[in-house]
């Protein structure tokens, strides 16, 4: 059940050559699933970034969009907690001069604009397509758990509760998520139905090869995808 | 025309099996293993010089499976590969039940030829409805019926394990190492490069089989991934299903760009697979025999908690290190049990906290056991119980005395009989190995479920405590 919005997304993306989607497409073909994600928007202009922040209200995320980079962070893509338009501005010059210095030659979409999550725990939530298994969902803690000690979980779509319920149990680190050192227990039932979104989202839209969602900040009162990357099918028309 | 369950059935029920092209360079090996069959063997061979010894062997020998009086239900198929197509073609003529093709050199070799041929095989089993099995594999071993691939397989016995396997050589050893443990098969089906019937075929098969009370397999990869899965999850929820994955294939090589494709290798997506589908997953043939075991001769705890019978202190200790490593808790016993222990037990060189240091305690007497097994099954703290038998101590003096463990194992078989809490022994390794296989072997034979190691025990428990009750 592809929605007329996401296939447009994916319809222009295909027109463009592009097989990665941009931040803001992707939060919207998920958001439109219903997936808690953070309300990100494409500014083609710095007076359009602070026009939009005026909107969602301070502190702000500002991010680079460049179909070319993959790795925001790598390339000084990436401004956090800004507090007001003109911390905003100064922002945008220094990603424009990172940007420039580490991608030379690439000339970004614009910017993306995002009210700054109430932090949680860190996790990640994936799609990719197995050869054997068509697609599958991952479920980790983020940061050094998945990158260096590969704490995750994989279930074959579609999950059932029961599946979302495990997965979540299933990595070694879960403890974190019980609460840790004085930290609140995260909602497991928003993870969990995060998990069972993301497996009708992956059903739905066979297009999508490779989703991240990394990271999804798992709080106490809930859980929000705050960045996502959507890696499309290679385009056989 | 798809392969019937019907003609599956006949397939692995047999009762006229063929051998095509058994020779004398390979010692008979196909005749011979099958001299148990139960039901009537014949010999299909056009080379005079190989029918004599056939005949020697009181097999009757005909030139061609048409030619045989008797509808074949299996044949075992072991011409050179150029020729495999014609006896398929001739098993479909004469409404052979099912075919498996020990020949090898076809699509698994990537040669055009081994393909081609593989393709015509194909092309003239796949309309035809004919339960062809490989090629490329050992096939089918049913003990209760005598058919068997390798002379050292067991017959005369029934099995309750249906064993699915991809490589002939892990269905081999899976026969038997198992049958050395007292653990037999209903059917065993090698099936190579199935290129008619797969794992998933099987499975269904199995699924449905009521001599199989526990389905275990063997696979490298599969055609059809969702349809496995689908074919797992439906055997799962039905009886017990324990998968060995073997080999890591590539992922393709394509380009990544995300954390999840990255992190999505083979064996975790497999890993994935097998626990959503409700079955187990084991890494090899020694992990696969245990957890069968405990699948098929130990109860299902209710939960982890865990009451040790050890024979002196330091295999107390580490008893107790192995099984709480795998996930089990050592608790302490309710105060009502630790008022009757009081009562009997030797704390002169012994200990009875939990685990239960009982040799001198049981050496006094040997009813003493049988007490502190009904002290065990009474205790709403435990779960499960495991025994360390040593065999540093024991084995040498069990042959001297037999009756002494003809006590144990009265003991035991008391316990388990009436209890509902699953009951494992550890019979190490020492320095008496001949006499502790021995004393390993009767308890096998006696139905219990004995472990070479602590750790293989508590992990075979914590293994098969996930899955379905028989």
């Amino acid at each position: 059940m592809t929605t007329a919005a996401a296939a447009g997304i994916v319809d222009q993306a295909r027109a463009e050559g592009r097989a990665l989607l941009s931040e803001v497409e992707a939060k919207a073909m998920l958001a439109e699933h219903g997936v808690a994600v953070t309300d990100t928007r494409l500014a083609a202009s710095v007076d359009e970034a602070v026009e939009i922040a005026d909107q969602l209200g301070y502190p702000v995320a500002l991010k680079v969009v460049a179909d070319e980079i993959t790795h925001k962070t790598d390339v000084g893509g990436v401004e956090l907690g800004l507090a007001d338009a003109e911390q905003l501005r100064d922002a945008a010059q220094r990603i424009h001069a990172a940007v420039t210095a580490a991608a030379p030659g690439v000339a970004p979409a614009g910017l993306s604009v995002q009210p700054m999550a109430a932090p949680g725990t860190e996790v990640i939530l994936g799609v990719t397509q197995d050869r054997q298994f068509g697609p599958v969902l991952m479920f980790g803690l983020g940061g050094v758990f998945v990158e260096v000690l590969k704490d995750v979980a994989f279930r074959v779509v579609p999950l059932e509760p029961r599946d979302a319920s495990e997965m979540i149990r299933e990595i070694q680190g879960f403890a974190v998520l019980e609460g840790f050192r004085g930290t609140e227990p995260a909602d497991l039932g928003a993870l969990e139905t995060m998990l069972l979104q993301l497996s009708s989202f992956a059903e739905a839209h066979p297009e999508v090869a490779e989703l991240d969602l990394n990271p999804v900040f798992a709080r106490a009162d809930g859980a929000i995808a705050v960045d996502a990357r959507i890696l499309l099918t290679p385009d056989n028309d | 025309m798809p392969v019937t369950r019907e003609r599956l059935h006949r397939t692995l029920n047999p009762q006229v099996v063929a051998v095509i092209g058994d020779k004398k360079a390979s010692g008979y090996t196909w005749l011979r293993s099958l001299q148990t069959f139960s039901g009537k063997l014949y010999s299909v061979q056009v080379d005079p010089n190989e029918i004599p010894g056939i005949e020697e062997l009181g097999v009757e020998n005909y030139a061609s499976l048409t030619d045989i009086p008797e509808r074949v239900d299996f044949a075992v198929c072991a011409v050179p590969r150029q020729v495999a197509p014609f006896i398929v073609q001739s098993c479909v003529d004469a409404d052979v039940g099912g075919v498996t093709l020990f020949t090898s050199g076809f699509a698994e070799t990537g040669e055009d030829l081994g393909v081609e041929l593989q393709d015509k095989i194909y092309e003239i089993a796949a309309p035809s409805g004919l339960a062809l099995i490989g090629p490329n594999c050992m096939g089918v071993h049913i003990p209760r019926l005598g058919v068997r691939f390798n002379r050292d397989q067991p017959h005369d016995v029934e099995g309750d394990i249906g064993f699915i396997s991809q490589s002939g050589t892990h269905g081999m050893n899976f026969s038997l190492t198992g049958a050395a443990n007292g653990l037999y098969c209903s059917s065993l089906v090698s099936f190579g490069n199935g290129i008619i019937l797969e794992a998933a075929d099987y499975l269904d098969y199995l699924a449905d089989d009521d001599r199989s009370k526990l389905i275990a397999m063997y696979i490298e990869g599969a055609r059809d991934g969702r349809r496995l899965f689908e074919s797992l999850k439906n055997a799962a929820a039905r009886k017990p299903v324990i998968v060995w994955k073997g080999g890591q294939t590539e992922g393709g090589g394509r380009a990544i760009r995300s954390h999840t494709a990255s992190l999505a290798s083979d064996q975790s997506i497999w890993e994935a697979v097998i626990r959503q589908a409700g079955a187990v997953a084991v890494h090899n043939l020694d992990e696969m025999v245990d957890v069968v075991k405990a699948t098929l001769l130990a109860k299902r705890p209710s939960s982890n908690r865990l009451g040790l019978i050890a024979m002196t202190g330091g295999q107390s200790v580490v008893l107790t290190d192995a099984f709480e490593k795998a996930g089990w808790k050592v608790p302490t016993l309710t105060d009502a049990s630790y008022a009757q222990l009081g009562e009997f037990f030797n704390i002169i060189g012994g200990s009875y906290r939990n685990p239960l240091d009982a040799a001198g305690t049981i050496g006094q007497a040997p009813e003493h056991l049988d007490t502190i097994f009904d002290i065990l099954d009474a205790d709403e703290n435990i779960d499960a119980v495991a025994m360390e038998l040593s065999a540093t101590f024991m084995a040498r003096r069990w042959q001297d005395k037999p009756e002494e463990f003809d006590r144990l194992i009265t003991s035991i078989k008391r316990f388990t009989g009436k209890s509902k809490k699953p009951f494992l022994a550890a019979l190490h390794p020492s320095h008496v190995e001949p006499e502790a296989l021995q004393a390993r072997q009767r308890l096998q034979a006696e139905g219990i479920p004995t472990f070479p190691s602590f750790e293989r025990a508590a992990n075979a428990l914590r293994k098969s405590s996930t899955l379905a009750a028989l």
